[in-house]
C-alpha cells in the first residue's frame, strides 16, 4: 500500500488553503486560455511562468499544471459553440460538437464534454498513480522508427475522415501534406518554400490554419447564407424548451466510449511528442469505426464528442509520465513545466520522484482535486457560455474574427501567421461550399511532417534499410496493432451497420 | 561568402564612422545614463525561454543592487527566431537607451533568413556566458569514456543525434569529429525531448545537448556523459573532461551576451561594460549560471564582437560545406 500512503502524503500537501487557492487560480486561468482560440496552454504557461519565481515551488507547480490540464476543458467550449477549436487538441471535438449545438443540443454537449473531460482526466491520474513506473518503459521504447509507424497509424484516421466523397477528401489531404513541407528541412537545414522569411523557418504552424479553416470558414459561410439578418442566434439554435442537461441515454450510450477514450488517450499521451492532438483524433476515428451508427458521426453524435474529449484530457495526464519519470517533456506545454522545474533548481529525471516525493505526489494529488474543481467550474460556467449563442450573429461574427486574430497573433507574434489564418478562412469557406474536408487537410498538415521527419531519421539510422522496422520489438507491436485495426475495423463496422439496418427494418 | 564578408567590412566601417560622431555631439557626451530616460530592453523571444530568463535575471540584479538609475521597460518582441526583436534594436541605431540579450539564434538566424542585420553590426557590451553541449551515450552502452568512444567511432559507423541542423548541435560534433579523426551520421531532431527519447530507445548511438535538461538522467545512470564542449566543466558534470582536455578543442559556443544598438555612444558602451562587471560578481548571477548549467565565459566590448564574428564564420563554413546554406 505504498502508493496509497504516498497519495495521502501528497493530498496532505495539496490541501492547504494557499495551495488550494493556487489550484483554483490555475484551473480558472486554464479554462480561459483554453477558451481563446489559438492561445493555447503553452503560451498561457509561458506568460505566467515568471510570476511563479517568488512562489513556493509546490504551490506553483500545482497552479501551472492546473493551467495545463484546465485548458483542455476550456478548449472545447468554442469548438462546440463556434466550430472554432480553442486549441489543437480540440479540433476533433468540432466534428460532432458543433453539429450537436446546431441541432439545439448545445447545453447537453457542453455538459457532456465537461463530464468526459473529468472522466478522462481522472482516469489518467489514476493510471499515473498506479502505473507510472511501468509506463515510463513505454516512453523509453519509442524512437524514430516507432514514431513513423505511429504517424502511419494516425493516417488511418485520415481514411475515416475523408469519408464518402473520397476525391475531394484526397485533394484536401494533399493540400495539407503540401503545406507541411514548408520550413527548414530538418535533415539538411535548407529552407523549403520559406522565401527568405524568418517567420517561415519553423514551417507552417497548424493552429492558424485550423482556426481559419474551421472558425473563419464557418463564419464566412454563415454570412454567405444570410445568417446575420436573423434577429438572434446564429447557426447554432438554442431554445428554452430544449433540455439543458444531458439525458440518461447520453451517459449510458457513451460509457464505454469514455473508458476507451481514456485508456487510448493515456497511452498515446505517455509517448513523448505524440500528445493530446493525435490522441483525440485517433479516439474519434476508433469510436466511429466501432460505432453501430458510423453514419451519424459528423452529424451530431454524442460519442463523437465524448471520445476526443476523454482522450485529450487523459493524454494530458499521460504526458506527465515522461516528465515525472524521465524528465522528458512530451509537448510544448510540458516543456514549460520542465523549464519551471529547472528554474527552481530541481533535476527532473528517473530519480525525481524518489528525491522530491512532496513535489511529485503533491502534484499528482492536486490533479485529482484539480479535475474536480474544473468539472465544477465548467458546470457553473456553461449557462454563461450558452448566452453567447443568443447574441445576434451580426454582432457575434465580427467579435469571433477579432478573437481569432488576437489568439493567433499572441502565440508567435507573427503577421505571416495572421495572413495565413485569413487565407485559410477564405479557403475554408470554399471547401465548405464545395464539400472538401478541412479536417483531412489539418490532419495531413500535422501528420505529414511528423511522418516525413521520422522516416528520414529512421533511414539515416538504419542506413537505408527498412529491416529496422522488424528488428525493434516496439515497432513490431505497432505494426501488429495497425494490421489488426486495418483488418478488424471494417469487419466490425460492417457487422455494426448490418445490425443497425436490421434494427431500423425491425422498427 | 562575399555577402558575409561585405557585411563584416560594413560593420567595421560604421564603427570607424561612429567614434568621431560620438565625440562631436556634446549632448551625448553628457552623463550617461540620464535617469530621465527609460531603458528600452528588448527580449527577442517569448516569455519562459532561455533568452527571457537570462534578461529578466539581469534586470532583477540591476534593480536589486540599484545599478541603473532610470526606469527599465522590459518587452518581449518575439517572432522569426529573433529577427523581429533584434531588428527592432537594429532600428534604434545610434541610441544608448536600447538594449538586448543574445542567444544562439543571434548567430544562426541571419545565416538562414534575409535579416537586414548581422551580429557584428551591434555595439557589443559583453559575453556573459556560453551554452555548451555535453556528448552522452546510453547508460547501458559499453562505451565508458571519450577515448573508448573515439576508438569505437573510428572502427564502426555511428550516429549522433542533435536538435536541428543550422545549430550548434550539428556544428560541435562535426568539428569535434574532424579534430578527433572519426566520421559519423548526424540525425537531426526537432527538440531535446525527441532526441533524448531516441537515445533512450537505443535508436541512435549518442547525442549532444545542453546538460541542464538531462542532468536527472545523467545522475540516475540512464545516460553517460563523455565530454563537454565548454571551456570548463560545470559543477554538475564533475569528472567529465572538456574537449580541450582531450586535446580536441573546437572553440565554438552559443553566445549569451548583452548588446546595444549599432553605433551606440561610447559612454553607453563603457557604462554597460562596467555595470556588467559588477553584475557577474553577484551571488544571484552565480546561481543563474549554476541552475542553467552555463559556462561562465566573460568577454567585454570589442573582444565580444570578435567572438561573434568568429563564431558566425565557423558556423557558416561548416554549414556551407554540407550545403545547408549558400
Amino acid at each position: 500500500m505504498d502508493i496509497f500512503s504516498d497519495l495521502v502524503m501528497g493530498l496532505s500537501i495539496a490541501i492547504t488553503p494557499i495551495n488550494l487557492l493556487y489550484l483554483l487560480i490555475g484551473a480558472m486561468v486554464g479554462m480561459i486560455v483554453g477558451v481563446i482560440p489559438g492561445f493555447g496552454p503553452s503560451a498561457g504557461l509561458a506568460i505566467l511562468l515568471p510570476i511563479t519565481f517568488g512562489m513556493d515551488p509546490v504551490g506553483a507547480i500545482m497552479m501551472l499544471a492546473a493551467i495545463y490540464y484546465g485548458s483542455m476543458y476550456g478548449g472545447t467550449i468554442t469548438s462546440i459553440l463556434l466550430n472554432t477549436p480553442g486549441e489543437s487538441a480540440t479540433v476533433a471535438s468540432t466534428f460532432d460538437g458543433y453539429p450537436l449545438a446546431k441541432n439545439g443540443r448545445a447545453g447537453p454537449a457542453l455538459v457532456m464534454q465537461a463530464v468526459a473531460s473529468f472522466v478522462g482526466g481522472t482516469v489518467g491520474v489514476i493510471l499515473i498513480t498506479i502505473l507510472a513506473p511501468m509506463f515510463s518503459q513505454v516512453s523509453r521504447s519509442f524512437g524514430p522508427p516507432e514514431y513513423f509507424l505511429l504517424a502511419m497509424m494516425g493516417m488511418l484516421t485520415l481514411l475515416v475522415m475523408i469519408g464518402s466523397n473520397w476525391k475531394l477528401g484526397v485533394i484536401s489531404a494533399l493540400i495539407g501534406f503540401a503545406l507541411g513541407t514548408v520550413g527548414v528541412d530538418l535533415e539538411t537545414g535548407q529552407g523549403r518554400y520559406t522565401f527568405g522569411s524568418a517567420e517561415l523557418i519553423g514551417g507552417i504552424y497548424f493552429i492558424p490554419i485550423a482556426i481559419g479553416l474551421f472558425g473563419l470558414g464557418e463564419l464566412f459561410y454563415a454570412f454567405y447564407s444570410g445568417m446575420h439578418r436573423h434577429g438572434s442566434g446564429g447557426l447554432v439554435q438554442y431554445s428554452k424548451e430544449q433540455r439543458f442537461w444531458p439525458t440518461a441515454e447520453d451517459y449510458i450510450s457513451t460509457r464505454w466510449t469514455m473508458l476507451r477514450g481514456s485508456v487510448l488517450g493515456f497511452v498515446v499521451g505517455v509517448i513523448p511528442g505524440a500528445g493530446a492532438t493525435i490522441a483525440s483524433l485517433m479516439a474519434y476515428s476508433t469510436e466511429r469505426s466501432l460505432s453501430k451508427h458510423p453514419e451519424r458521426f459528423g452529424k451530431g453524435e454524442m460519442a463523437g464528442l465524448v471520445a476526443p474529449e476523454t482522450a485529450n484530457n487523459a493524454a494530458s495526464s499521460g504526458a506527465m509520465i515522461p516528465l515525472l519519470t524521465l524528465g522528458i517533456p512530451g509537448s510544448a506545454s510540458t516543456a514549460v513545466l520542465l523549464a519551471a522545474f529547472l528554474l527552481w533548481g530541481l533535476r527532473p529525471g528517473p530519480l525525481f520522484m524518489e528525491q522530491n516525493p512532496e513535489m511529485a505526489w503533491g502534484l499528482i494529488a492536486s490533479m485529482y482535486l484539480g479535475n474536480m474543481v474544473l468539472l465544477a467550474i465548467s458546470i457553473f460556467a456553461i449557462p454563461l457560455f450558452v448566452q453567447i449563442i443568443k447574441v445576434p450573429y451580426r454582432i457575434l461574427g465580427p467579435c469571433i474574427v477579432v478573437i481569432c486574430a488576437l489568439g493567433t497573433f499572441t502565440v508567435h507574434a507573427s503577421f505571416i501567421e495572421l495572413y495565413l489564418m485569413f487565407a485559410a478562412g477564405i479557403v475554408g469557406f470554399f471547401m465548405r461550399l464545395y464539400g472538401f474536408s478541412p479536417a483531412a487537410l489539418v490532419l495531413a498538415l500535422v501528420l505529414g511532417p511528423l511522418a516525413e521527419e521520422a522516416l528520414r531519421q529512421t533511414m539515416t539510422i538504419s542506413r537505408g534499410s527498412f529491416g529496422i522496422f522488424l528488428d525493434r520489438p516496439a515497432s513490431v507491436w505497432i505494426i501488429c496493432v495497425t494490421a489488426a485495426l486495418l483488418v478488424l475495423l471494417p469487419l466490425l463496422g460492417r457487422i455494426g451497420s448490418g445490425a443497425g439496418k436490421a434494427e431500423k427494418a425491425g422498427g | 561568402m562575399t555577402n558575409f564578408d561585405t557585411t563584416l567590412r560594413l560593420g567595421a566601417m560604421t564603427l570607424a564612422l561612429a567614434a568621431p560622431l560620438a565625440v562631436a555631439t556634446p549632448a551625448i557626451a553628457q552623463e550617461y545614463p540620464d535617469p530621465g530616460q527609460t531603458l528600452d530592453w528588448t527580449i527577442a523571444f517569448g516569455p519562459g525561454g532561455g533568452n527571457d530568463i537570462m534578461a529578466r535575471t539581469i534586470v532583477d540584479i540591476l534593480n536589486t543592487y540599484d545599478l541603473y538609475p532610470g526606469d527599465i521597460a522590459v518587452e518581449n518582441r518575439a517572432g522569426g527566431s529573433g529577427a523581429v526583436g533584434w531588428g527592432y534594436l537594429f532600428g534604434q541605431s545610434g541610441s544608448g537607451y536600447g538594449i538586448s540579450t543574445t542567444s544562439g539564434s543571434f548567430v544562426t538566424t541571419p545565416l538562414q533568413a534575409d535579416t537586414p542585420w548581422e551580429p557584428a553590426d551591434f555595439t557589443p557590451v559583453a559575453l556573459l556566458a556560453t551554452d555548451d553541449l555535453v556528448l552522452v551515450v546510453n547508460g547501458s552502452s559499453e562505451i565508458q569514456n571519450i577515448d573508448e568512444f573515439i576508438a569505437y567511432a573510428q572502427a564502426n559507423p555511428i550516429t549522433i543525434a542533435g536538435t536541428g541542423t543550422v545549430n550548434v548541435d550539428f556544428i560541435v560534433p562535426t568539428l569535434f569529429a574532424q579534430a578527433a579523426g572519426f566520421e559519423f551520421e548526424y540525425v537531426s531532431f526537432n527538440s531535446m525531448a525527441d532526441q533524448t527519447t531516441a537515445l533512450l530507445s537505443e535508436s541512435v548511438d549518442a547525442m549532444v545537448g545542453n546538460p541542464g535538461e538531462i542532468l536527472g538522467l545523467i545522475d540516475s545512470g540512464d545516460l553517460r556523459a563523455l565530454v563537454y564542449s565548454g571551456a570548463s566543466t560545470p559543477a554538475a558534470l564533475e569528472g567529465v573532461p572538456t574537449m580541450g582536455d582531450v586535446g580536441h578543442d573546437i572553440g565554438v559556443s552559443m553566445p549569451r551576451g548583452l548588446i546595444l544598438p549599432p553605433d551606440a555612444p561610447a559612454e553607453a558602451q563603457q557604462f554597460w561594460i562596467e555595470t556588467m562587471q559588477r553584475v557577474v560578481e553577484t551571488p544571484e548571477w552565480a546561481a543563474y549560471i549554476e541552475n542553467n548549467t552555463l559556462t561562465p565565459t566573460v568577454l567585454y566590448g570589442e573582444e565580444f564582437r570578435t567572438f561573434l564574428s568568429n563564431t558566425q564564420n565557423g558556423f557558416a563554413e561548416v554549414l556551407r560545406s554540407v550545403g545547408a546554406i549558400q
